[in-house]
C-alpha cells in the first residue's frame, strides 16, 4: 500500500524553513526534555514558562503549527478542564491543561524539526542500540501508512455490511462486540507489514557488526545557544522566584 | 552462484511447505521458478536467500549454499553480502524516510566507508534513473518506481546472486518491462539471478532462461458450475456524468463521462497511480466526487448498488471459518445459493477452515465469496482480481465472472494483466489524469496500438505476438 495524502497529511509534517531544522536532533531532545520537566512547576511559573516559549516557538516559526497540533486536541482538554473544575478547583484545571499543552507543544516542536532519520541518529548517538533507534525511527515514519490501512480496512468492511455503523450513538454501542471485524485484519496487516520489513531489511544486511553510518551529527554555535538559553531559564525559574 | 540440494521445509503445525528441491543457478544464468500458487516458491526464494532458517522456525533439510557458504551456518549479514532479494509487495520493503537513503541503508551494512557509499550511491541513482527523486518519500512513489528503487538497493551492494519473489504482479507492462532490462544488464555482469514469477511471459524475450516448474496440484478442476442457475437480471446501464474527483489536492478524474451496460464484463487498464482504482471506489460509493454516478432503468434512476473485492482480501477476512465469514451478518442466508457459492469458487473442502489460513488465491475467493453473498444488486467491482494468482486461480474466476455477466450483472474489474484483459468484453484504457484514451469492444482497443501510446502502456513483445498470430488464424 502507498502512502496517502491523507496519510501523509495525519504525519506531522516537517516545517523546512524553521531554524531549529538546522538544530542538532540532541540539542532539541535536551530542550523537550527540559520542557518536560516545567510542567511540574506550580501554575504562576509556569505561565510565565509559557510566555517564553510561546516567543520561542513565534522565532522558530512553529506557532502555527503548534496551534494546529494543540488544536486537535480540544476536546480532551475541554474535558479535561471542565471535570477538574467541577472536581478539584479551576486553579487546578488551568494548571493541568497547561501542562498538557506544552507536552503535547514538545512533541511537534521536535518532530516538526526532525526527520525520522535525525531521530534514529540521534538516538545512536545517545548510545541506543541501533536496532532499537532503527526500529524506533521506523514506527515513526510508518505512521501514516497505519493511518491508510486503518481506513482501508474500515472501507473494506462497510463495503461487505461489516463495518461500525457511527451514524446512531446507540447502533454503534450495540455493535461494539463486532469491533473484531476491525480488529483482526489490523492484526494481520500490521503483522505481515512488521515480517515483510523484517525480511527486507536482514536481507540488506541489518544484522551486520560492521555498520558505519553514512551520515553523521555535529553541533553546532545555534546548538550551543539554545542549550545555554534553556539551561538558564530553567535555573531562573526554579530558583530565582 | 547458487545451490540447493534436496532442500524441503515443513513450517509448525502445518503439512504443508516446500517438498524436495534441488536446484543450480550458475553465474550469467537466469532461472525462472513457476508453480502454482500454494506449492513453495516463496518458501524456495527465502531458503536460497538464507531467510529459512535464520528469520523461520521450521523444519529444513537438504543443504543450501549461496556462493559456498552454507546458510545454515553462516548469520544473515554475511550471506546478505554475496546474494540479494526482492519481494514481491514493493511498498512493504521500503525502510527509509528518502530514496538516498534508502540506497545507503545496505551501503552502511556492508561497513563500507563514506567516499565509497557517495560513489555507489551516485551510480546506482544514474543507473536506475532515481536521480531527479532521490529526496522524495519511497512511500510516495508509484510501484513501479517503488520495485526498481528495491532493485537499486540491492544491486548497489553488488552481490553476486540475486533472488526475486513475484517482482512482477504489482507492476504495469511497462513498469514491468522497465525492470526486465535492469535485470538483463545485471546477468549481463555475470551474476546469477533466479525469479519466482507468475507472469512469465514477459520473460520468453530472455536468453539463457532456464525454467524451473515446481510440482503443485492445479486447482483449476475444483469449479463446479452445475446445480444452479442464477436468476437473469433486468437490464441497467451505469452513467457517470461529469465525475470530478480530487485527492490531496492532486486532479484524478476532471469531468469524466462514462456509460456501463449491464451483462458485461469491463477492463480497466491504464499505468499505476493513474485512477483505476479510485474510479471502482466512486462507482462504490466509497470515494467523495463531483458529478453524478447513477443506475438508469428502465423503472427509473437508482443509487448504485455494487460489491467491491479489495486489492488485499485480509482487509475483509476476520471469521474462524469461511462458513462464517460467508454467512457474517446475514439475517435469513439463501443456503441453496450458499451451496452454489462455495462450489463455484472451488471453496468446499475449506468451509471449516480459518480464512486467513488459506493461500492467497483462496483468500480472494473468499473475498469474493461473501461480496457474493450480499447479493448486490447491480454488480461487482474488482480491483486487481488476478494479483499474485496462477494460471488455475485465473481461469476459476474468469468463468464465474462470466457466470455472473450472463446472468445479467455488471462486472468491472482493474488489471495490470493483459491476458486477463483480454478475456473482458470491454476494455477501457485509462491514461494520466484520468483521461479515457480508448473505450471498446475488447478486441479493437487491444489492436488500436496508438491508444497503447497514449496510454503510455507497452505492450510486451509475447501479447502482440499472440495478437498477430490470433489474426492470422
Amino acid at each position: 500500500m502507498r502512502i496517502s495524502q491523507a496519510g501523509r497529511a495525519r504525519q506531522l509534517a516537517l516545517v523546512e524553513d524553521s531554524p531549529l531544522c538546522k538544530a542538532d536532533p540532541r540539542t532539541k531532545l535536551f530542550i523537550s526534555v527540559a520542557i518536560s520537566l516545567v510542567v511540574m512547576m506550580p501554575i504562576e511559573r509556569l505561565l510565565i514558562f509559557v510566555a517564553i516559549y510561546a516567543l520561542f516557538l513565534l522565532w522558530a516559526r512553529l506557532l502555527t503549527p503548534t496551534v494546529q497540533h494543540v488544536w486537535r486536541l480540544k476536546w480532551l482538554l475541554l474535558l479535561l478542564f471542565a471535570f477538574d473544575w467541577w472536581l478539584i478547583s479551576l486553579d487546578h484545571a488551568v494548571l493541568i491543561c497547561t501542562r498538557l499543552i506544552l507536552l503535547t507543544g514538545v512533541f511537534a516542536l521536535f518532530f516538526s524539526t526532525t526527520t525520522t532519520r535525525q531521530l534514529g541518529l540521534a538516538l545512536e548517538k545517545l548510545r541506543v542500540p541501533y536496532r532499537y533507534a532503527f526500529s524506533l525511527s521506523l514506527a515513526f515514519q510508518s505512521l501514516g501508512l497505519l493511518d491508510d490501512e486503518w481506513r482501508a480496512i474500515r472501507e473494506a468492511q462497510s463495503s461487505r455490511g461489516a463495518g461500525l455503523d457511527t451514524s446512531s450513538f446507540r447502533r454503534f454501542v450495540s455493535q461494539v462486540g463486532d469491533l473484531i471485524s476491525l480488529t483482526v485484519p489490523a492484526i494481520v496487516l500490521t503483522t505481515k507489514r512488521a515480517w515483510a520489513i523484517t525480511e527486507a531489511s536482514y536481507a540488506r544486511g541489518f544484522d551486520s557488526p560492521h555498520r558505519r553510518s553514512y551520515h553523521t551529527l555535529a553541533f553546532s554555535r545555534l546548538d550551543f545557544v539554545l542549550m545555554a538559553g534553556t539551561t538558564v531559564i530553567i535555573i531562573l525559574l526554579y530558583w530565582r522566584w | 552462484m547458487l545451490r540447493a540440494r534436496q532442500v524441503s521445509f515443513r513450517y509448525p503445525q502445518e503439512n504443508q511447505g516446500l517438498p524436495p528441491v534441488s536446484l543450480e543457478i550458475a553465474p550469467g544464468e537466469w532461472t525462472l521458478v513457476t508453480g502454482s500458487s500454494g506449492c513453495g516458491k516463496s518458501t524456495l526464494a527465502r531458503c536460497l536467500m538464507g531467510l529459512i532458517p535464520h528469520l523461520y522456525n521450521g523444519e529444513l533439510s537438504g543443504e543450501v549454499w549461496v556462493n559456498g557458504y552454507r546458510t545454515s551456518e553462516f548469520p544473515m549479514w554475511q550471506l546478505a553480502e554475496r546474494a540479494g532479494m526482492v519481494f514481491q509487495n514493493p511498498a512493504a520493503q521500503m525502510l527509509a524516510p528518502t530514496v538516498e537513503d534508502e540506497i545507503i541503508f545496505g551501503l552502511e551494512n556492508l561497513g563500507l566507508d563514506h567516499d565509497e557509499i557517495r560513489s555507489r550511491l551516485e551510480n546506482t541513482l544514474q543507473e536506475f534513473k532515481l536521480t531527479h527523486m532521490r529526496d522524495r518519500n519511497p512511500q510516495t512513489l508509484s510501484g513501479g518506481e517503488q520495485q526498481r528503487l528495491a532493485l537499486a538497493a540491492i544491486i548497489a551492494r553488488q552481490p553476486e546472486a540475486l533472488i526475486l519473489d513475484e517482482p512482477l504482479s504489482m507492476l504495469d507492462t511497462t513498469a514491468a518491462m522497465d525492470l526486465i532490462a535492469c535485470l538483463e544488464r545485471f546477468v549481463a555482469g555475470g551474476k546469477s539471478l533466479v525469479i519466482f514469477e507468475h507472469r512469465k511471459e514477459y520473460l520468453d524475450s530472455v536468453s539463457r532462461l532456464r525454467h524451473v516448474a515446481l510440482a503443485g496440484k492445479p486447482k483449476a478442476d475444483d469449479f463446479q458450475q452445475d446445480g444452479m442457475s442464477l436468476p437473469t437480471r433486468a437490464d441497467f446501464t451505469v452513467e457517470m456524468n461529469g465525475l470530478n474527483v480530487q485527492l490531496g489536492g492532486r486532479t484524478i478524474f476532471k469531468n469524466l463521462n462514462l456509460s456501463m451496460s449491464s451483462g458485461q464484463i469491463v477492463a480497466v487498464v491504464g499505468r499505476n497511480g493513474v485512477g483505476k482504482t479510485t474510479l471502482l471506489r466512486s462507482m462504490s460509493g466509497l470515494q467523495k466526487h463531483g458529478g453524478s454516478v447513477r443506475v438508469v432503468t428502465p423503472e427509473g434512476s437508482q443509487r448504485p448498488d455494487f460489491g467491491m473485492v479489495f486489492q488485499n482480501p485480509d482487509l475483509q477476512l476476520f471469521n474462524a471459518s469461511v462458513q462464517d465469514e460467508l454467512l457474517y451478518r446475514l439475517p435469513n442466508p439463501d443456503m441453496a445459493y450458499y451451496r452454489w457459492l462455495i462450489s463455484a469458487l472451488g471453496l468446499n473442502a475449506y468451509e471449516n477452515t480459518p480464512p486467513l489460513l488459506l493461500s492467497e488465491g483462496e483468500k480472494k475467493r473468499v473475498a469474493l465469496g461473501l461480496v457474493l453473498m450480499r447479493r448486490p444488486a447491480h454488480g461487482l467491482l474488482l480491483d486487481e482480481p488476478s494479483l499474485g494468482q496462477d494460471n488455475a486461480h485465473k481461469i476459476i474466476l474468469m468463468r464465474l465472472l462470466r457466470t455472473l455477466a450472463d446472468a445479467g450483472y455488471l462486472v468491472v474489474m482493474t488489471t495490470h494483466d493483459l491476458t486477463l484483459a483480454s478475456h473482458a468484453d470491454r476494455l477501457i484504457l485509462l491514461g494520466q489524469g484520468g483521461e479515457v484514451t480508448a473505450d471498446g469492444a475488447t478486441e479493437t482497443v487491444l489492436r488500436d496500438h496508438s491508444a497503447w501510446q497514449r496510454t503510455n502502456i507497452a505492450l510486451p513483445a509475447w501479447f502482440q505476438h499472440g495478437l498477430e498470430a490470433e489474426v492470422a488464424r
